[in-house]
């Protein structure tokens, strides 16, 4: 029976945890939760810190790893939502150093609370991947205080009533702003941007767009911006002064929407003082203002710069169309080389030397100065005034610095092979009347235009130089081989290359016997020296320096041109002379006569003959005589011819023929070595390329490679494509 | 406790111990001690300072402190020390003075760890921190670097093909599949508590498929990869994030060449190319190749099919890739190195087998296992039976063998956390190799 009952006997398993006393996990949690609240009631002074840390440890060891955690959340709420309640109570001024207090006291109570709780967060908090004490402690007072209703709108209306204060003059607390706004941050990027950054930049925004509106109805352009300015400056102070440093960029885009990019258009356009004003009157400070604001905007410089550019083209236009103004040369150049001067000062000080600027610039001198044809031959006119007798008295350096200028102006013509043509005929009277000043400012200026546009450009001009050398030492070996010639009239000979000048036609005339003698020996010598060549005389182009006795014995010395010296001559053997009779002695043509005899007769203070009658053209019935009664306070006396400076309308009308004649072998060249590379080419792919190959020396006009192309055609270099007419072939 | 000139005493369980405020800051603002000294803190307690722990520990730990040096009395269990540096949380320190930075030439075997697995292991993972992770068939063990085990993992206790450590905290795991119940695959764990994070996806053409993964790698740059064998065809090398966990990608294989049954994934950050290998017997022959992901381009690639007749023997077993040599070093059966130029076409270059060749063929054991490779900071690990020999230099000298007595051949072992671990096949037994810390002077 008994043992019947034994078998019936359970046996129970033996234990094998230990179950620690479940109150001792609460005893630990009151010894740890009291001292939580000491600590959050500044009165921590007696705690022992190996007391709670041993006591924490404990309960984790123990597995009350997740009491000890709730439980320190649950405490540190309620102590946050008494302190929000504290914060609430706080009156006017007092509630932000009130927040600030309590912010601080609870960093302090949870760095304690961390080191507590130390072990907590290495073991418990790590292998459960919860949130570890500090920022459970920091999102607790996020939530608790920041985001608790009666202190969330309160806080943020008074942090941007304090601010919009700072914006209109009053000073604040900026220490204590510093702190409250550094809360936010420590609270995480998105607290600070979500609780304050986003409201302060909407509030900003409203601010600037009430206050920009108000400054542009009453301020004129150049105060508005340094306004806008000034608040720029500010807003990055404030910054820097107590908001986070990544919100920098943002405020500043507030401001630079707000008060520019909303009324750039206005600005700009502002009557008597915006951009072309201040353009006008060289307003250095607020042009460079423009540019810094509006550079920080979307489409704020292009802005500018378009304004700027149709202002130049306009001005510009202006300038070169004027018939006034184009009526002097010299002037019209400089006054062209001034506007440019006074746009690279404004880009150079104002504009940061902005390439952008820089283009437009350039742009738009080279659209208005290619307005006006004549604009090659202006400059050419300023080149050879300048090297004439503008550069006496002026250093070297400086001579650069005209030539350089000059250049940029070269550089935005189109028509660079117009320009050409007349500087090779300036260039040619310079040389041949031996008036250039400078020969290293020529040979500079030579030096410029063919790193500009190349060998080919100035190998003729540089011919023109070397035939003045070689006739140099021509000249000396001919009075060396003729001693003879010491006595008598000297024949200075220049020998100018053909092809290398510009083409005049020879004029003949018969010249003094004692002159053509002369001549007939240096041509003897010259051909003697040289063989198979041809020299004829240029006699149009020189010039004579005569001794002239006067009625009374006056002696001058005359420096004439060669046809003026064969009409004085003649005087040597009669005293009067009709118009018919000087034309039949000298053979000169008509037109070079009269302009010859008009300058001998009829320029005051220079007439060395009289004219009879008195008048100022010359008639086919006129008859002249010696003047003897003619004076002049100086020995040497230059007679002039009357030459137009400027080309008079036929002579125009002739160069610009002469020039599209050059152009027609350039154009065929061109479509030549066009088609033998691409062997078939359409109608506009062939304009387009020859348009762009030539462009660095003259625009071609379509109509007129068309016509070269129909020439080539008839010539064979090219045929039409038999079933598309717009191609065209090359045939080798 | 007394404060004078930074003295400070302690009475650690019943044992005063006298030391300094200096001494004791070496221990940082983290630890008890950093937290005891704040000013936060008031520390005005006429006696001494009480702490209710073990002295004896405590002494190793102040010495810790005071040297820099760990010296662990032949009384004290480790378990013991190591609880008690958590509490002071000094643990970090302790890890740090355990064992020096590793030197393949400078290694002496710190511990033998016994396991309980049934069956022979799979594939041994040093973890970044000093822990390893073994897999057993369907289960792998993890270790911190304590050697403490943590509970096991597993997929579904699918067969395991390979593991990987991410960081110290996460394991990806990579197991057969289980027909029509989307079991196995690849999965992440959690490395302390052994919970499964999530399970990597792989679809095809918008439709998730179960899949076989095979052998695993990670790029530094948050993406694994490894080989996947779907129903189908879906053959090929399968990518994902290691953050969102994510496919990223997938790299089918071409007819007539083996990806997705690859034994062997190697990253190679400066190529930005990934290195797979299948080998011999899971293939017929033997398949090496360099994937580029951008353009989906096998930039590289060598087979030994039609080099078998001549020497039979000359099967490659495993292969790894060494950017700096540009080149793939290849191991046979009986432990002979190989090497195969990257910079040739592979389709034509054959593997330079080194002349080195040990003999063994006739002592070979009972159960031999397949040779291993590893590479670590320039040295050349290779594992052959029961050792494995460290090879050093340009041109791979054998500078150090490490072998122990027991516990059968090595089959596979594992580089990291400045430790090596090996696998052995008989007895369930790893063993955890270490540099000693560095000398006195």
């Amino acid at each position: 029976m008994s043992n019947q009952k034994k078998r019936n006997f359970q046996i129970e398993a033996f234990k094998h945890r230990v179950v620690v006393d479940p109150k001792y996990a609460d005893k630990t949690w009151q010894i740890l939760e009291r001292a939580i609240h000491q600590i959050y009631n500044q009165d921590a002074s007696g705690l022992s810190f190996e007391e709670l840390y041993r006591n924490a440890y404990n309960m984790v060891l123990h597995k009350f790893g997740e009491k000890l955690y709730t439980g320190f959340i649950a405490t540190m709420t309620s102590h946050l939502k008494e302190k929000s309640k504290l914060i609430e109570a706080a009156q006017g001024g007092s509630f932000l150093e009130e927040i600030n207090k309590k912010w601080n006291e609870h960093n302090k109570a949870l760095e304690m609370i961390r080191d507590i709780l130390m072990y907590m967060d290495r073991t418990y908090i790590e292998s459960t991947k919860k949130t570890h004490v500090h920022p459970m402690g920091l999102n607790l007072w996020r939530d608790n205080v920041v985001h608790f209703t009666k202190i969330h709108t309160r806080l943020l209306n008074t942090l941007l009533d304090l601010v919009q204060k700072e914006r209109t003059g009053e000073v604040i607390d900026r220490g204590l702003m510093r702190n409250v706004i550094k809360m936010f941050m420590d609270l995480g990027e998105s607290v600070y941007q979500e609780d304050f950054e986003k409201p302060f930049l909407d509030a900003s925004s409203e601010f600037y767009k009430v206050e920009s509106q108000e400054f542009i109805e009453s301020c004129d352009c150049g105060d508005y911006l340094k306004k806008a300015e000034k608040r720029l400056t500010e807003e990055i102070e404030r910054v820097a002064h107590y908001l986070d440093a990544k919100s920098e960029e943002k405020i500043t885009s507030v401001v630079e929407k707000e008060m520019i990019a909303n009324h750039m258009q206005r600005l700009v356009h502002m009557e008597n003082s915006g951009l072309v004003n201040m353009l006008l009157n060289d307003k250095y400070d607020d042009l460079g203002r423009m540019y810094n604001l509006f550079r920080r905007v979307t489409n704020g410089l292009v802005t500018v710069r378009d304004v700027m550019t149709s202002h130049l083209r306009e001005m510009g236009k202006q300038l070169v169309t004027d018939p006034e103004k184009s009526k002097d040369p010299v002037e019209f150049v400089q006054r062209l080389l001034d506007e440019r001067d006074k746009y690279d000062k404004i880009i150079s000080t104002a504009f940061g030397n902005d390439k952008t600027f820089q283009n437009a610039l350039n742009s738009s001198f080279e659209y208005f100065i290619n307005l006006n044809a004549r604009s090659p031959e202006f400059i050419s006119l300023f080149v050879d005034d300048k090297l004439r007798k503008g550069l006496k008295g002026i250093a070297d350096v400086d001579v650069e610095v005209i030539l350089d200028k000059v250049m940029m102006l070269f550089r935005y013509l189109q028509e660079k092979d117009v320009f050409e043509k007349y500087y090779k005929q300036h260039l040619a009277k310079r040389l041949l009347s031996g008036k250039t000043v400078s020969d290293e400012a020529e040979r500079s200026l030579i030096v410029k235009l063919k790193t500009e546009c190349g060998y080919q450009f100035t190998s003729k001009l540089e011919g023109m130089f070397t035939d003045m050398k070689t006739s140099e030492d021509t000249m000396r070996g001919f009075y060396g081989s003729h001693p003879e010639l010491s006595e008598g009239p000297t024949l200075i000979v220049q020998v100018l290359t053909t092809g290398s000048w510009p083409t005049q036609p020879a004029v003949p005339c018969n010249l003094p016997a004692e002159v053509s003698v002369l001549c007939e020996k240096f041509r003897s010598y010259y051909l003697g020296t040289h063989t198979g060549r041809r020299l004829s005389w240029q006699t149009n182009m020189g010039t004579a320096d005569i001794k002239a006795i006067f009625g009374k014995g006056q002696k001058h010395e005359l420096n004439v041109s060669t046809f003026q010296m064969c009409v004085l001559m003649l005087f040597n053997n009669s005293d009067r002379l009709s118009y018919k009779e000087i034309e039949q002695a000298t053979e000169i043509p008509a037109a070079d006569l009269k302009r010859c005899l008009q300058s001998l007769a009829c320029v005051k203070g220079k007439n060395v003959i009289k004219k009879e009658p008195m008048s100022k053209d010359i008639g086919e019935e006129d008859s002249f005589v010696v003047n003897d009664k003619f004076t002049s306070k100086f020995y040497k006396v230059k007679i002039g011819t009357v030459v137009a400076q400027k080309e008079t309308e036929p002579e125009k009308q002739e160069t610009r023929q002469r020039v599209e004649e050059d152009r027609k072998p350039q154009i065929e060249a061109a479509i030549v070595r066009i088609m033998k590379s691409r062997k078939i080419l359409d109608h506009n792919n062939i304009i387009a390329e020859v348009t762009k190959q030539l462009q660095p020396r003259f625009l071609a006009n379509p109509t007129e490679i068309k016509k070269r192309i129909e020439s080539l055609i008839e010539r064979d270099f090219l045929e039409r494509d038999s079933t598309d007419r717009k191609l065209y072939r090359y045939l080798a | 406790m007394g404060l004078s000139n930074d003295r400070i005493r302690f009475n650690v369980g019943g044992r005063i111990f006298e030391t300094t405020a200096t001494t004791l800051a070496n221990a940082g603002r983290g630890s008890f001690f950093g937290a005891l000294f704040d000013e936060n803190w008031n520390l005005s307690q006429p006696e001494d300072l009480f702490i209710d722990r073990n002295p004896d520990c405590f002494a190793v730990l102040l010495d810790l402190l005071r040297t820099g040096d760990l010296n662990i009395p032949p009384n004290i269990p480790e378990r013991l020390l190591h609880k008690e540096a958590m509490f002071y949380g000094l643990i970090d320190h302790l890890r740090t003075a355990k064992w020096g930075p590793f030197d393949g030439n400078r290694l002496h075997l710190s511990r033998s760890v016994t396991g309980i697995a049934p069956g022979d292991g799979t594939a041994i993972r040093a973890g970044p921190d000093g822990g390893c992770c073994v897999a057993h068939g369907s289960v792998v063990h993890v270790f911190d670097w304590m050697l403490e085990e943590h509970p096991t993992i597993n997929l579904d206790y699918q067969r395991v093909n390979d593991v990987g450590w991410i960081d110290s905290g996460n394991i990806v795991l990579s197991a057969c599949e289980r027909l029509g119940r989307g079991d196995g695959g690849m999965g992440l764990f959690s490395s302390s508590s052994g919970e499964l994070r999530y399970k990597f996806q792989v679809s095809h053409d918008n439709q998730i498929k179960s899949y076989s993964a095979g052998a695993l790698s990670f790029s530094p740059d948050s993406k694994i990869f490894t080989s996947c064998k779907g129903r189908s065809n879906e053959y090929g090398i399968g990518v994902w994030d290691q953050i969102t966990g994510k496919q990223l990608d997938f790299f089918y294989e071409s007819p007539g060449w083996s990806l997705g049954d690859a034994d062997k994934l190697q990253w190679l950050s400066g190529k930005n190319c990934l290195l797979v290998a299948t080998l011999f017997p899971r293939k017929d022959n033997c398949y090496i190749s360099l994937l580029d992901f951008r353009d989906k381009n096998m930039v590289w690639s060598w087979s030994d099919i039609g080099f078998l007749a001549t020497a039979e023997e000359k099967r490659v077993r495993d292969a790894i890739a060494m950017e700096e040599s540009n080149s793939i070093c290849v191991v046979n059966e009986f432990e002979d190195l190989g090497f195969i130029d990257m910079r040739m076409d592979g389709g034509g270059s054959s593997v330079r087998w080194s002349s080195r060749s040990r003999l063994m063929k006739s002592k070979m054991p009972d159960e031999p296992c397949y040779p291993k490779l590893a590479l670590h900071e320039g040295q050349l690990f290779s594992s052959m039976n029961d050792s494995i020999s460290v090879f050093c230099g340009s041109d791979w000298v054998l500078t150090s063998r490490l072998k122990r007595s027991y516990g059968g051949s090595i089959c596979d072992f594992s580089i990291g956390g400045d430790r090596l671990f090996a696998l052995h096949s008989e007895e369930n037994v790893f063993d955890v190799w270490e540099t000693l810390p560095p000398p006195i002077i």
